[in-house]
């Protein structure tokens, strides 16, 4: 049976992986600064009369101080996991890093060498196969999209996908520019900074984990968010046609969601926790709604952090997952189902079932994560 | 049965000099789709291993621009079909390599049937950069299996951290005149060259030791570091025939992630027995792969 999206595991896989691939260490780097939805609009160059977290939910999110870039959020992202997973670097085979950010050293914006060497010596991955990919938000479920691949194959046995997202500096940028809602950099002053990593490895016989995952690429929307270095400052700036990308992303997801749980053999109804892209409350419940209404099940929770921690770009549902199993608010037995929606436009799917994630997360199991 | 190279092209600027990364890349892309004697619908997995891109672009992935440009699936077809899911992996010179392997494995387990490895690099700033000295150039390798060919028999990959600052590129704002720019600059250290010979060594001779492959054996070498001479002087330590080194055209001996594309213009894999592709790049990062037709 042919997918539209390229699809691994399921009923109707192509091809069974000889074994299965499992998440065991999700970990979080988040910034010290914090910075307020009404600090941010307050320093705006123009006057906006912009109801920003009215609109989007946004309350607060994490922000980049001195002596850190996505280089250390990405670093101590992955310490986390790998103390959640009870491994050291030399413990991997692959090394995947999948920021859209790439600052080292403050505001330089590194192209070479890819940021997964620094990674690779810091952390002692002597023996990884290491690279960088960039595919906008949905860059760590790509990274998990091959690593389950490679994992259910027996190509490798555990690899990492590391993010670390210093993109508070386009909010500054905007800050600048955005004189009223129509703006297309609206979308930049909900962004907030955190570093996120996940460990996939091959599970033991009988033991859960993924399940399905899939991607797709629907390019004909793939301008409707572009990023440059900006003109006005260091940094970077974005723009972002938002209401038709959410339109275009409800629509497009529908019938690719429809088809990894027909592959899974599952409904909306059997997802525990929805974790969707996190870009804005607002559209969070308004597209769960309308997804629920077409998919004729719903899931039983949609987690939404962005109103605490802003979107994080490539790590918001590892940031979400993280923060729901250091509070405990999962059992062994429930399915998550990450539904990504990124700049391309991607629509990226991974179902799994939580498993000793819940163990590995619970009293006493932490790492670096300094939680939000 | 194994992961095959049905066809690779490459793209230059020929009269055109505005033209950029992004319209290389479509140009090359175009070219192997019709010398693979394939539509853009064929292609199911697209990667775009380019690193210098038009205006420094961070987002969308350039693959995703190279899928609508080329018009490969762009919306998903009433009665169904199968689609195309592109994103960009950024490993320097090694990419093609890196995305071959990412594409060998994808097809192994039957999630996709043809793959196609995009690579481009142009100045993105002409005249603003510093030290940007790669030519213009698009490459493209269409890759699926075939069941009467071994293709890709192994891959090796090494990084040698110790050497990272040799190669390095960076985007800095710089103040100026009142006001200021982000200036993209590029540094490669003067042994650059000596240095990652050597590492390209170390990493081949593993990799044919894993393989049971005699070097002396080799019937061609597709070798590329962006540096002038670098597929024959590695030829020459690896005891390799010099003469069986694939040469890059002429302008194109500093080409970087479009370099193995360019080397596979000179000599062909088809029919070639075993050949050995070795791409070496900032990090020191090398990655090495065996095809046997």
């Amino acid at each position: 049976m042919a997918h539209w999206m390229a699809l691994e595991g399921g009923r109707n896989s192509p091809k069974h992986g000889a074994f299965r691939s499992r998440f065991v260490g999700i970990g979080v780097q988040f910034p010290e600064g914090r910075l307020t939805t009404d600090e941010l609009m307050a320093a705006t160059r123009y006057h906006t009369d912009i109801e920003l977290e009215q609109l989007t939910g946004v309350r607060e999110r994490h922000v980049v101080g001195a002596g850190e870039d996505s280089y250390t959020l990405a670093l101590g992202a992955a310490r986390d996991a790998l103390s959640r997973a009870g491994c050291t670097g030399q413990d991997l085979d692959m090394l995947i890093v999948s920021s859209i950010s790439r600052h080292v050293g403050g505001m330089r914006i590194q192209l070479e060498p890819p940021m997964s060497v620094q990674l690779k010596r810091a952390l002692g991955a002597d023996r990884a196969r290491s690279f960088d990919l960039s595919n906008a938000c949905a860059g760590m479920m790509t990274g998990v999209f091959l690593l389950n691949d490679l994992v259910r194959q027996g190509r490798i046995r555990r690899g990492m996908v590391v993010s670390g997202e210093y993109i508070s500096e386009l909010g500054r940028n905007a800050a600048q520019e955005v004189r009223d809602v129509m703006s297309d950099q609206l979308a930049s002053l909900t962004l907030g900074d955190a570093g996120a990593a996940a460990i996939v490895e091959r599970a033991p016989d009988g033991a859960v984990g993924i399940e399905v995952a899939g991607f797709t690429t629907l390019s004909g929307h793939s301008r409707l968010c572009v990023a440059f270095p900006a003109t006005i400052g260091p940094g970077t700036t974005m723009h972002t046609q938002a209401r038709e990308i959410h339109v275009a992303g409800i629509e497009e997801s529908v019938p690719r969601l429809r088809e990894v749980l027909d592959a899974a053999g599952l409904s909306m109804d059997d997802i525990d926790y929805l974790i969707p892209h996190q870009t804005s409350a607002r559209a969070i419940e308004k597209g769960t709604k309308e997804l629920s209404s077409r998919l004729g099940g719903t899931p039983k929770n949609v987690v939404i952090t962005v109103d605490e921690m802003g979107n994080t770009a490539s790590t918001t549902h590892f940031v979400a997952l993280w923060k729901y199993l250091s509070e405990g608010r999962f059992r062994d037995e429930d399915r998550i189902l990450l539904l990504s929606l990124a700049s391309g436009l991607e629509v990226g799917i991974v179902i799994f079932t939580v498993g000793d994630l819940v163990q590995r997360h619970g009293q006493g199991g932490g790492g670096h994560g300094n939680g939000s | 049965m194994g992961t095959v190279v049905e066809a690779s092209a490459i793209a230059t600027p020929g009269g055109d000099p505005s033209i950029g990364a992004l319209g290389l890349a479509d140009a090359a892309a175009r070219a192997c789709i019709e010398r693979a004697h394939r539509t853009p619908d064929d292609v199911q997995l697209l990667i775009n291993v380019g690193v210098y891109l038009d205006r420094n672009m961070s987002e969308p992935a350039i693959a995703a621009l190279i899928q609508e440009d080329i018009e490969a699936n762009l919306e998903p077809s009433p009665g169904g079909g199968q689609g195309t899911f592109s994103f960009d992996v950024r490993d320097g010179a090694c990419g093609l390599l890196t995305a071959i392997e990412l594409i060998d494995g994808l097809l192994a387990s039957g999630a996709i049937e043809v793959g196609m490895a995009v690579a481009t690099d142009a100045d993105p700033e002409p005249g603003l950069t510093e030290g940007f000295g790669f030519p213009a150039l698009g490459g493209a390798l269409m890759l699926s299996t075939d069941e009467a060919r071994r293709g890709f028999t192994r891959f090796r990959s090494a990084t040698f951290t110790a050497y990272a600052d040799l190669f390095s590129s960076a985007i800095d704002w710089r103040v100026e005149n009142g006001g200021g720019r982000n200036v993209l600059t590029v540094e490669i250290a003067d042994d650059y060259p000596a240095r990652v010979l050597e590492c390209a060594e170390v990493t081949t001779r593993e990799l044919a030791e894993a393989d049971g492959l005699e070097l002396g054996e080799v019937d061609a070498l597709f070798a590329t570091a962006s540096t002038p001479g670098f597929g024959q002087a590695l030829a020459q330590r690896l005891g390799i025939p010099p003469a069986r080194a694939a040469s890059l055209p002429t302008g194109l001996d500093r080409a970087h992630t479009a370099g193995l594309a360019a080397a596979l213009e000179s000599s062909s894999l088809a029919e070639t027995g075993t050949a050995l592709l070795v791409s070496a790049g900032a990090g020191i990062t090398v990655a090495t792969a065996v095809y046997r037709w």
